[in-house]
């Protein structure tokens, strides 16, 4: 009895990806091209501007759009990752993450609205949402390297889809709680419903949603710096050089960025999300308003 | 300039002081590493020693028992498949590095899960920590565990225990705290000692959520053994970590499609097992 290694699945899949890579080259480098651009465009201030500027700039935002304690940790955690000699790489990672949860809020936002709406798509949706949930990150960064090589689109592309899910489902729950009455309301003063979703369903929404976001940020965060192994840059890389190579002090330096950034991050979403929920306003609107004072 | 020989005086600080304590601790770090490779080793010998039938046979059967006919054909027939892929050994080493990791958390974090549970106080300290765990990415953890033992499945193990340690801990503080009041009173009217009311009416109403946190860490373990390949745990994540290093696809295909196997058994055989418990406490 030894059917024990006799047959490879990966070896009779591995040829379609080689015939993907080869006819569909064109698609394939243009989505990399976009997806680069849109991360050069968002690190090129970060990673160019003086490093001061770009914490002085990042905290007074934390300090209008949150509270002054955030802006404090904003303050003293981005000091600490640029005096520990990592801050190009805290500010490439800083990149990957908000592309990446840009990406993932452009899908997952609509398609949750969509599958609030349509029962038939939010059962559709279920067992694939529940498959992609249970699987471990590393799976998504097989294919993604497969198809697009290694380096960072793969790193963006495995860390949308790990992050979209729960976004996803946050917002379809989000819908659904919406008062009723709240809805009649609406159609009782002849909204459309169009109107309906945009002034009254999501405002409502909202501060469910926001609890997505946040999670959708702290799993992307994970994403990237795994991605570290797949030559993805940022801490992720030098997490993997000091994991690799024995180079405990780079490891541990890299590592304490990470965790840094990872409790600005969430800190920072939460933070949002409370301005919201204890104030009527919001939180960029009181920020306007402010701003609107002082001169 | 100056910042660039602060960094390196501070990699260096570093180095010294984890070689201090290696040389001071080692017996303790050296305890660490033989135990938990012991556990490990243990758990694997018996996930590996009957032929790789028998133990399809044994996960089939397990699965029919707490989920259904239906499923316990698809896990025969998926594990069967490992082993048709030539990934049998390495399939059965995430198990059991995935395996004695959650039994070790879990001996962690039900008795304080307990505690928590029943305290206010010491929730509130809990919660935190678990927040912060559960905040900072995984992959982090692996770092103090190459730092003091080196590579080896005992450090994918203190990674996996870390990250396992937080829902268990959280589910179960939180089935505790659930407990209805009334039954609380009932015990409390019939005269039950603390220990009784724990035993008989906490724990038993609080099993239900203490197995989605036994799912749930479960799940999360499984993430980090995978990604413990790195540090060169054996196992499926290091077949993946070698495959995508030599650009293997077919490998690194069949790696992944493994490890989708194992974390769907996994998770369906811990969630009946739930559902089960659920029936039984009812």
């Amino acid at each position: 009895m030894t059917i024990e290694n006799s047959f490879s699945p990966g070896q009779a899949i591995a040829p379609v990806f080689r015939w993907l890579n080869i006819n569909f080259h064109a698609a394939f480098e243009a989505f990399s091209d976009a997806i680069n651009a849109a991360l050069v465009l968002v690190e090129t201030p970060l990673i160019s501007g003086p490093p001061i500027i770009v914490i002085t700039i990042l905290s007074v935002a934390a300090c209008l759009l949150t509270s002054w304690r955030t802006a404090v940790l904003v303050a003293v955690g981005f000091t600490t990752c640029f005096l520990a000699g990592l801050w190009k790489e805290t500010m490439e990672t800083t990149a990957l993450v908000a592309v990446a949860v840009l990406v993932a809020l452009a899908i997952g936002i609509p398609l949750g609205i969509l599958a609030s709406r349509q029962r038939r798509i939010e059962l559709g949706l279920r067992p694939i949402l529940d498959v992609m949930q249970t699987l471990p990150p590393w799976v998504y960064l097989v294919p993604a390297v497969i198809l697009f090589g290694l380096g960072r689109v793969p790193a963006v592309i495995a860390t949308v889809i790990y992050g979209t899910p729960p976004i996803l489902r946050i917002t379809t729950l989000a819908i659904k709680g919406v008062p009723r009455d709240r809805i009649e309301l609406g159609r009782a003063f002849g909204a459309s419903d169009r109107m309906i979703l945009w002034k009254i369903e999501l405002p409502s929404a909202l501060p469910t949603i926001l609890v997505g976001i946040n999670q959708c940020i702290i799993l992307s965060l994970a994403m990237v710096v795994l991605a570290g192994l797949v030559g993805a840059g940022g801490l992720g890389a030098e997490v993997t050089r000091g994991l690799t190579r024995m180079e405990m002090g780079l490891g541990l330096r890299a590592g304490l960025a990470v965790v840094i950034l990872a409790l600005i991050l969430d800190r920072f979403s939460r933070a949002t999300l409370t301005a919201r929920r204890t104030r009527p306003l919001t939180g960029i609107a009181n920020a306007l308003r402010g701003r609107r004072k002082n001169k | 300039m100056d910042r660039v020989s602060f960094v390196a005086k501070l990699d260096d600080a570093v180095q010294f002081g984890l070689d201090w304590l290696y040389t001071n601790g080692a017996w303790f770090f050296d305890a660490i590493d033989d135990g938990l490779g012991e556990v490990y080793s243990g758990i694997e010998w018996m996930l590996l020693s009957p032929p790789y039938w028998v133990m399809v046979v044994l996960f089939g059967l397990l699965g029919w028992k707490t989920v259904g006919v239906t499923f316990a054909l698809l896990a025969g027939a998926g594990l069967l498949g490992c082993a048709v892929m030539g990934l049998w050994d390495e399939t059965m080493s995430t198990l059991a590095l995935v395996l004695s990791s959650v039994v070790i958390a879990l001996i962690i974090a039900i008795p304080i899960g307990i505690v928590a549970g029943l305290k206010a106080g010491v929730n509130r300290y809990v919660q935190v920590a678990v927040d912060v765990i559960q905040t900072i990415p995984p992959y982090i953890y692996l770092l103090p565990g190459v730092a003091l033992i080196g590579y080896g499945p005992a450090t994918a193990m203190t990674a996996t225990i870390i990250v396992a340690i937080s829902p268990a801990l959280r589910l179960t503080a939180l089935g505790i705290q659930l407990t209805p009041l009334e039954l609380v009173e009932l015990g409390r009217a019939n005269g039950a000692s603390s220990m009784q009311m724990l035993f008989k009416i906490r724990l038993p109403l609080a099993r239900p959520s203490i197995m989605t946190g036994i799912n749930q860490s479960l799940m999360v373990s499984v993430g980090m053994v995978v990604i413990a390949g790195i540090v060169g745990a054996e196992g499926l994540g290091f077949v993946i970590y070698e495959a995508i290093r030599t650009l293997d696809i077919g490998k690194a295909i069949d790696g992944g499609i493994s490890i989708v196997i194992v974390t769907m058994v996994l998770d369906r055989i811990s969630q009946g097992l739930g559902a089960e418990g659920a029936m039984a406490a009812q």
